[in-house]
């Protein structure tokens, strides 16, 4: 038996891992991170999908308290805003389309809450994921959750190698019905609590809105629209309110539809281009994290570029430490700022980076 | 609570209510349900048992039962006091560690033309007489300091305070929540002109307070509604509250002597077994109640201190709590001039009556092994 911290956000995922951890024989230790105050910087404090919102923590201390468990709330707010939300805003700001989730997993999960777990004595951490630890005579790696569809390999590619051994996540093997089953089964107070949102810390989903309140800035200033060859062909509310790929709101009439190719924040302009003009077949890849040990280049492995996107097949080679993806078949809108997440053909995570502008 | 033995050491936070206001309120809810204000006889007990209890108060306190208003707790007294004392183009005189009732209150009414002005306590956790005399304008109406701070225990010079604000002919209001019951006060020698206290620091329940308004001060009422409590405070009085409340103090200030020396016992008691063990510590504060321990534990998460503590089945406190159940460093101890780090290494113990010698071998050993352990174990970087 060990003492296990498992991370409690007041939803079901969290709420079947606590179930998870005890059948498993271990002694938990239910934590919600508060991580962000919604009316720091507006948006719907109402919203009942928040989690750190005060009826989700409550949640979490019910859900706790029915199965016996100590829980706690921490305040990781500074953190967070240091962290993630910082860089959240200065990629927005600077034309590009930031992960926080990835940034939260790496530098708030796995580091801030196992340091947690060393002042609590507890050996371990548990988070309601849905990916699999894998422990191949004491060599670990994660691979992809049973349910293709929720499956969070993909946000956890930047957590430090070295947590793996310390890290349980009981949801790897379940898919997400059978998650909710589960908590039915034990009338858990959050088994149907609604799925979370796109971006925590946005009550409101809009990402441009909060950036201009907490920058405090209008970043919506009146941009030009560019076609492939530089020339202006309209006007758009401001580069802030576009990422690569993103087909509504150009406001150009055109016969096909236009989508955007490139943001450029410095000049406040967008480039628009018909589908095909998004393809690319390579990128550079930054804050490289690898979860396997030494691996050798050039790499072959299935690549995924979004959250939820197909894995296209792709050699990552490393020239003088610089990292780059060549794709074998040509792929849609790689987005400067995304993750890029690299897997075995068995599904194993073997690392990831952050999608730079091929050069 | 689990079904072990759980150590309660957090009494500044709030007490346990003594069996015998049990009792009194148990009696009173089935028994006199009438309201105060209705003119017969079923009204007329209900209304009996509130003005016995004011009268009690009053004797207790040394002062008139016309110059005790109920409320629902310390909150709204300092929200009655100030609100009610201070007018637009006033000047308002307070301490930056006042507990969030008064330190809110002024901020809000910052915002409707009061001027405010904020005295930071010195390093030994106490105000100055001196320095809220240098603050003082022509237009100040009214000083407001706490007599005992929740977080470090000090105690305030409220009697020097309230003498310079009579000489200059302003008001002076002290949040006396945390030491009434503690020790005694005689406010008929007293130039303190409003003293706020709430019953569930002194054994008695939750819900239930005071308001001392010195005869012939004029506060503008905040709540509006039936005349009840002189119209300071309207709304049907709680009888069994009340009561409860006014048999709290009455128990409190009858053990007072006893329960002071147990106290500082224990508090001895304390220091000596944790100075035998090799836990590197900081007491503050100077001027202390006894029995209240604000304590830093060098190199020590406070937090991690208390739920580890908790997991062990005692009860202590971190920073200043919020809704959440979160916590942040505390406030007071950054305005005494800790940093940030020592501040979060910080928790209060606060001994209650019912606490024995062998609680304070538990804690003290419990404190240690906690602490030997985080230091010994290796940390993930």
């Amino acid at each position: 038996m060990s003492k296990v911290l498992v991370a409690m956000s007041g939803g079901v995922d969290s709420s079947v891992t606590l179930l998870k951890i005890i059948e498993m024989g271990h002694q938990p230790i239910g934590i919600t991170m508060k991580l962000w105050e919604y009316k720091t910087v507006g948006g719907n404090s109402l919203q009942d999908n928040n989690c750190c919102a005060i009826e989700s923590i409550n949640n979490a201390k019910l859900v706790c308290e029915r199965l016996g468990v100590p829980h706690y709330t921490i305040d990781f707010t500074e953190d967070f805003k240091e962290k993630v939300v910082e860089n959240f805003v200065s990629e927005y700001t600077a034309g590009r389309t930031p992960n926080p989730c990835v940034r939260c997993n790496s530098y708030v999960k796995w580091d801030t809450f196992i340091k947690q777990a060393d002042k609590l004595g507890a050996e371990y951490i548990a988070t309601g994921h849905y990916a699999i630890i894998n422990n191949n005579k004491g060599v670990y790696s994660i691979k992809k959750g049973k349910d293709k569809i929720k499956d969070q390999a993909y946000v956890l590619w930047g957590i430090p190698k070295e947590t793996l051994s310390r890290t349980i996540l009981p949801l790897g093997e379940l898919t997400k019905k059978e998650v909710r089953d589960i908590a039915r089964e034990h009338q858990l107070e959050t088994a149907d609590t609604p799925e979370s949102m796109e971006i925590c810390f946005v009550a409101d989903n809009n990402y441009s809105r909060f950036i201009k309140d907490y920058t405090n800035q209008n970043q919506n200033k009146e941009g030009t629209t560019l076609d492939e060859n530089n020339n202006v062909i309209g006007e758009n509310p401001g580069y802030i309110n576009y990422t690569i790929g993103q087909r509504k709101g150009i406001g150009v009439t055109n016969p096909e539809p236009l989508y955007v190719k490139k943001i450029n924040a410095k000049e406040n302009t967008i480039t628009v281009s018909k589908k095909g003009g998004l393809l690319s077949n390579s990128c550079n890849i930054s804050n490289i994290n690898w979860l396997v040990e030494s691996p050798s280049f050039p790499l072959k492995v299935n690549c995924q570029i979004r959250y939820n996107g197909n894995v296209a097949k792709a050699n990552i080679d490393n020239n003088n430490n610089a990292i780059t993806a060549i794709f074998e078949t040509p792929q849609l809108a790689i987005t400067p700022g995304q993750s890029i997440v690299f897997f075995d053909d068995k599904e194993t995570l073997l690392g990831g980076g952050v999608i730079e502008v091929y050069d | 609570m689990n079904n072990f033995e759980y150590i309660y050491f957090d009494i500044a936070s709030t007490t346990p209510i003594h069996t015998s206001v049990l009792e009194k309120m148990h009696e009173i809810n089935k028994n006199y349900f009438g309201n105060s204000s209705s003119v017969h006889q079923v009204g007329q007990r209900a209304h009996n048992f509130i003005e016995k209890s004011r009268k009690n108060m009053a004797s207790i306190l040394g002062c008139l039962e016309s110059e005790i208003i109920f409320t629902s707790g310390g909150t709204e007294s300092n929200n009655i006091a100030l609100r009610g004392a201070l007018n637009k183009n006033d000047h308002f005189i307070t301490s930056t560690y006042e507990h969030p009732s008064i330190l809110n209150v002024a901020k809000s009414l910052e915002k409707k033309g009061i001027e405010a002005t904020y005295i930071k306590p010195n390093k030994d956790g106490l105000i100055e007489v001196e320095k809220i005399k240098n603050a003082i304008r022509k237009n100040t109406k009214l000083v407001s300091i706490m007599f005992l701070n929740n977080e470090l225990g000090t105690i305030n010079p409220v009697e020097e305070i309230a003498r310079l604000c009579t000489e200059k002919s302003i008001l002076f209001h002290t949040d006396a929540v945390q030491f009434i019951g503690k020790e005694n006060v005689n406010l008929n020698d007293s130039n303190i002109d409003m003293l706020s206290l709430g019953a569930h620091k002194f054994y008695g329940p939750k819900g239930i307070g005071a308001l001392y308004i010195k005869k012939g001060i004029d506060l503008n009422p905040i709540i509006f509604g039936g005349g009840q409590e002189s119209g300071h405070r309207p709304g049907t009085e709680s009888t069994s509250l009340i009561a409860g409340m006014s048999e709290a103090l009455k128990v409190a200030i009858k053990n007072l002597s006893s329960n002071k020396k147990h106290i500082n016992q224990l508090e001895h008691l304390f220091i000596s077994e944790l100075d035998k063990t090799n836990v590197s510590y900081t007491l503050n504060g100077k001027s202390r109640m006894n029995g209240f321990l604000n304590i830093t534990f060098h190199g020590i998460d406070g937090q991690a201190l208390l739920m580890n503590l908790d997991m062990n089945g005692i009860g202590v406190s971190f920073g200043s709590a919020c809704s959440s159940g979160s916590t942040k460093a505390s406030n007071a101890l950054l305005e005494i001039g800790l940093d940030q780090k020592s501040a979060k290494e910080t928790i209060r113990i606060s001994i209650g009556n019912f606490i024995t010698e062998k609680n304070i071998f538990s804690i003290v050993q419990s404190i240690n092994e906690i602490i030997t352990n985080q230091l010994t174990t290796k940390q993930y970087v």
